[in-house]
Parts: C-alpha cells; structure tokens; sequence
C-alpha cells in the first residue's frame, strides 16, 4: 500500500511545466513537428498559394500517406514491407482486369490481404529477416504485375466510375483524402485504444518480452503485415480508379515516399517506439513540400535532393542516434584522457 | 587409427544416443545451405548447354559475361557492407550512373585521368556520407543509403540536365567496351580481377577481418579497441570503388551515359549476394559466393530470355529465388541451432 501511495505521490508532484516536459520526452513526433512547422512558415512566406489550393495539397499529403500508414503498424513491430509499392501495382492491375467494379474492388483488397500473410509466414513462421522476405515479394509482384497486364497498362473496363470517383465529394473533399483520413481515424484507433493494436508496441519494443508476456507474438506479426498488405491494396485500387487505368509499374516512387513519411514522422525502425499521427506528420511536411516546390517552378531533381536531405537528417537526428554519437565522443574523449593519465604515471614513478 | 575408431563412435553413442540422427538431418541442411549455390550453378550451366537451344554459342557466352560484369563487380563491392550486418546501399544506383556520366562527360572535355579522379572524389563522397551516417549516428543503412540515391540522382539530373552523353566511338574508352580476351570481353577480366582483390582484402588483411567480425558481434568488435565506423566507412568505400568501377564498365560498354543507366541495380545486386549464399545477418559469406550468384542469376536470366519468357516471369522467378535461398538458409541455422 505504502509503495502504491508513493508511486501515486510521485507522479503528483509533477508540476505543469513538468507534466508538459515529460509528455514531450515521451511522444516521438517531435521532429516531425518542428520539420512541418519549418515547412508551413518558408510555404506561407514564399508560396501561399500551397494554401489557397489545399485541394492539390490534401491530394498529395493522401498519397503519399496513405500507403504510409500501413507501413507505419509494420514499422511498429520492427520489421520493414519492401512490398508495398507492387503490392499496389498488382492490385491495381487485378482491379482493372475484373470488369465487375465490385468484385473487382474485392479481389484487389483480398489480394492485399492475401500478400500480408504469405509476408508474415515468412517472418513469423520461417523466421526470416523481413528485409529480405519481402524484397522477394517485392520482385515476386512487380513480375506478376507485368505479367497480368502483359507489360502494358490496363484500362479500367468501368471508366465512368472511375471518372465519378475523382470528383470531390463534399467542398475539396475527393473520396482518395476522405478515404486516407477514415484510415488514419482507425488504424490510430487500433493502434492507440484497442489491447491488440497496443501489443504492437510491446512486440516491437522486446518480442522476447513480449512473448514472455503472453502476447501472441506470430498473430501480431500476421495482423500487422495483413493491415499492411491491405492499406497498400486499397491505394493501388485508388490510384487505379482515379487514373482509370492500372500501371503495372506504378508505386516505384510511392516506397521512398512512405518509407519517407514514416521515418520523418519520428518511427523508430528498430520497432517499439512511433505513432500513426508521426505519420501523418510527416506525410503532411513532404506532401506541403512537394506542392511547394513544384508551385514554385523548381525542377524535379531538385525537389529530389530536398527529399533526400530531409530524409538523411530525419535518419541522422533520431534522439537514439544522437545519443550513441555524443556517448562514443565522451567515451573517445574520457580514453584519450585514460591515455594521457597512464602515459603521465610512468614518468612520475620514474621520477620518484 | 582404424582401431581407435569404433571406440569413439561408441563413446559419442554412449553420450548421446538419441540426438545422433537429428544430428545428421541438420548437417544435410547446413551442407545444402553451404554449397547448394556450387551445386546449382553447376547443375544450371549443364542443364542449359544440353537442352536450351543456342545457349552454348560462343556469342551467347560472351553476351552473358557481358551482362553479368557491371552488376557482378557492384554486387562483389556491396558483399562488404553486407557481411558488416548492414544489409546493403541502396545509392549504388546513384553511383553507378555517376561514375558513368562523369567518365563520358568529363573525358570528353578534359580527359580520361581527370574524369577517373572526379568520379573518385565522388565515390570518396559517398562513402563518407554513408559511412558516417551508418558508423557514427548509428542510423538504418537503408534509410541514409536511400536518402543519398535521391540526392546523388537529383544532383546527378540536375547536373546533367537529363541529357544522354556520347563518347568518342574510337575513343580508348570504346575500344576497351568492346575488347574481349579470347571470348572473354575485358569487363568479365575486370570482375574476375575485381572478386580476386576482394576476395583477398575480405579474407587475408586486418580489415577485412574486422568487416566479418563486426558483421558477427558489433559490440564485441567494438568492445575489442576497434573503431568500429572507421570499419563501417571502410566497408562502404569497398563498395563505392566498386560501384564507380562498374559505371566505368557500364560507360564503356555501351558508349553513353545517362542517369537512369542504372536502375534496379541495387536490389539485383542484393539478391546476387542472398542467392549467393552471404547472410543478411552479417558475418557469415565471401566475396566468391556473390560471383557465384551473379553467374547463377545472369545464367538463368539468359536462358529464360532464350526460352523466349517475359521479363514479368523473369522478375517473378528472381522473388522465388531470393526466398528460396533464405528459407533454406534460415532452416540451417534453426537446424545449427539443435
């Protein structure tokens, strides 16, 4: 009792500014934030025009993210999807293929599911690095894709629902950013709110622990690549409706895009620590970005190299990485003087 | 010595009776993860000179060779960052296609020394990006490598324009694309050399040894004096020369250069290395197994171009290939592990 109440005291004595500190220390979007905050303020001073056409804008934050979020359940437990961007491509060919519009939608999103459990078989039941697994997927589909469409791209037979899928629905609101934003409402729901959503954390944080636990460690593994495979599945029958045709090559860019997205919304790729919001932060700063750049004329290598900047400062000042670079200093440094000290020893016996 | 023998054997059964044939089970699939790759890629030369029409026509031969070298020596340079237990780099594309550009563009003006040392300065470049990111920061190889490809490229395009460069067609650089020794072209000479010098940096000096240990246990390697991301920007130096050699290979192959040259070479050259028979969990392979998968690949790619079957089926069986060969390399190590 006594040990509960102290605990209890403990956390009381915390003052606001303290309260304020530590949920900061906690949460990981912190980078995110002040990258998107950055972004906001160069795009309100050189381009407004970014937020007087938030419709385009919306558009690209939902495509870059949307495949994004999945990623990010993945990334959440430690392992990577290299697959995503054929997963997309396939399933989109699938969709276009079907000339039923629902069964077609259908076979896709299945499909989608399909690809998540023969990932997490291998992951979770072969017990392969899931790198490796899924850059085999990756090739795998990316074949399949070409091979389904004859390496030609594929017409959506029902092009009339296509075209009515792009208008928007409600103001700027096209089904593509309604659809990312109810995604986002219930994969961040799962993750944050529901016990199995929450057990991603506890697999990603220590699965030896987590197994120790009770937590069933290979049906997480399989929830999350499956949720992965099917919010891949759902962009390419997006993309395919939008384009009213499906591209067997398309979704080259949309890996680096994700990958990057997750990365600058503050997951850490080790598993345990991230947040679907981090994601979408991060998806909001590239997509802002993006429109940015290309509003203001600038070419597209260099938007490239902006992308990659960002991406390799995002990588290089995760707290972690920061935190071994300034230890391995202090460590040269207190041996340089351990050096110095033994070196200075001798020469006092001696002259003793 | 013969006597000596079925007392031991007696003794181990004595110890162990029931453990020996699970024992034997494991060393099969150890023995077939070891060697299957020598195996196959006997099996599939053979298979393909006896019943694939025109596989064995010295043209044909000399296609393969010429096809497998530019990947082939990334593939081989990549082997170190991979046994150091950091997957891969992902900017071999970008730095390929640089090698390749900058050779052409800058010979063209200047000349062929000064466009080798720009193309070095670049490789240099990269490696201590890459290195520094991955050895100091700690951070995931395949991030910062992928951040770099999007910035070399960028620079790359910017630079260039996008535009293709021609070199001169009887300039030194043309006339060494289209060499061959015997049916040999000189690209497949500059792999063969490439593997030996690599093989015996990986295997016979101080560095290389340090690369496979840290590959096996980082912080021991660490806790042992080393400095482990002068290792980690050494193993990505191996590969950056490498890579720039391949561009030079590319470069005077074909004559030209552009920027998308070289796409897609960073994850063939991965599954070279997997199919190969290296571990992505670092430590454990050789700069000769990554020759041998390069030859397995290009070899069945060849055939299945002259069985006439897409490059979708291509792409496809190059995905069962990969997971195939970490299958059964994950079954070894669960079978070392009992």
């Amino acid at each position: 009792m006594s040990q509960q109440e102290s605990i209890k005291l403990g956390a009381q004595d915390l003052t606001l500014w303290g309260k304020i500190k530590l949920t900061i220390a906690r949460r990981t979007e912190g980078r995110g934030v002040a990258l998107l905050s950055i972004i906001l303020v160069i795009a309100a001073l050189m381009e407004p025009l970014v937020f007087s056409a938030y419709q385009v804008t919306l558009g690209r934050i939902a495509l870059i993210g949307l495949v994004a979020l999945g990623l990010t359940v993945v990334i959440l437990m430690g392992q990577l999807d290299l697959s995503v961007a054929s997963t997309l491509a396939a399933s989109g060919v699938i969709l276009a293929l079907i000339p039923d519009l629902t069964l077609g939608i259908i076979a896709a999103l299945s499909f989608g599911l399909l690809v998540g459990v023969i990932n997490a078989f291998g992951v979770a039941i072969i017990g392969i690095n899931s790198f490796i697994w899924t850059l085999g997927m990756l090739f795998f589909l990316r074949g399949m894709a070409l091979v389904l469409s004859d390496e030609a791209p594929v017409k959506l037979t029902n092009s009339d629902a296509g075209i009515a899928f792009g208008q928007p629905l409600i103001g700027p609101i096209t089904p593509r950013i309604l659809l990312f934003i109810l995604v986002f409402i219930v994969i961040q729901l799962f993750v944050s709110r529901v016990k199995a959503g929450r057990e991603f954390y506890a697999v990603g944080g220590n699965p030896q622990a987590a197994k120790d636990a009770g937590i069933p460690v290979k049906l997480r593994i399989f929830t999350g690549f499956m949720i992965s495979g099917f919010v891949s599945a759902l962009a390419g029958v997006i993309n395919t409706l939008e384009r009213t045709a499906a591209d067997p090559i398309a979704g080259s860019t949309v890996l680096l895009a994700s990958f990057a997205a997750a990365i600058i919304g503050g997951n850490y790729l080790k598993g345990g620590r991230g947040s679907i919001v981090g994601t979408l932060i991060g998806a909001a700063a590239l997509g802002v970005m993006q429109v940015g750049l290309t509003i203001s004329g600038v070419q597209v290598p260099v938007q490239q190299i902006f992308i990659g900047l960002v991406l390799l400062l995002a990588v290089t000042t995760d707290p972690n990485n920061l935190r071994a670079v300034l230890s391995s200093i202090r460590s040269a440094r207190s041996s340089r003087v351990k050096v110095q000290e033994s070196s200075s020893e001798p020469t006092k016996s001696t002259a003793s | 010595m013969s006597k000596n023998e079925p007392i031991t054997q007696i003794n181990a059964m004595a110890q162990a009776p029931e453990e020996e044939p699970k024992k034997q089970s494991g060393r099969g699939i150890e023995w077939f993860a070891e060697n299957g790759i020598f195996v196959f890629t006997a099996v599939l030369i053979v298979a393909a000179a006896v019943f694939v029409n025109g596989f064995a026509s010295l043209q044909n031969i000399t296609d393969v060779f010429h096809r497998a070298a530019p990947i082939g020596i990334v593939a081989v340079g990549m082997t170190f960052v991979v046994i150091s237990g950091n997957y891969l780099d992902l900017s071999v594309v970008a730095q390929v296609a640089t090698a390749a550009v900058i050779m052409i563009a800058v010979s063209n003006e200047y000349g062929y020394i000064p466009a080798i040392l720009a193309a070095m300065v670049a490789a240099v470049l990269y490696a201590i990006v890459n290195g520094v990111a991955v050895g100091y920061f700690k951070a995931n190889a395949v991030i910062v490598t992928l951040s770099t490809t999007y910035i070399g490229l960028g620079l790359l395009r910017f630079f260039s324009g996008g535009s293709i460069f021609f070199g001169p067609p009887d300039g030194a650089l043309a006339q060494f694309g289209a060499g061959k020794l015997g049916p040999i072209p000189y690209s497949a000479v500059v792999l063969v050399l490439m593997t030996i010098i690599l093989a015996f940096i990986l295997n016979r000096t101080n560095f290389g040894f340090t690369v496979r240990s840290f590959g096996v246990n980082e912080r021991a390697t660490r806790l042992g004096g080393t400095n482990t991301g002068l290792v980690i920007i050494g193993a990505f130096l191996v590969t950056s020369f490498s890579a720039m050699v391949a561009g030079f290979v590319l470069a005077a192959f074909s004559n030209t250069a552009v920027s998308a040259m070289s796409t897609g070479y960073d994850f063939q050259a991965l599954a070279a290395i997997i199919v190969g028979g290296t571990s992505v969990f670092g430590g454990k392979g050789s700069v000769l197994r990554t020759l041998l998968g390069v030859i397995f690949v290009s070899v069945l790619s060849n055939v299945l171009v002259l069985l006439n079957i897409s490059f979708g089926y291509q792409q496809m069986a190059l995905g069962v290939l990969i997971a195939l060969a970490v299958t059964v390399d994950a079954l070894a190590r669960r079978a070392g592990k009992k």
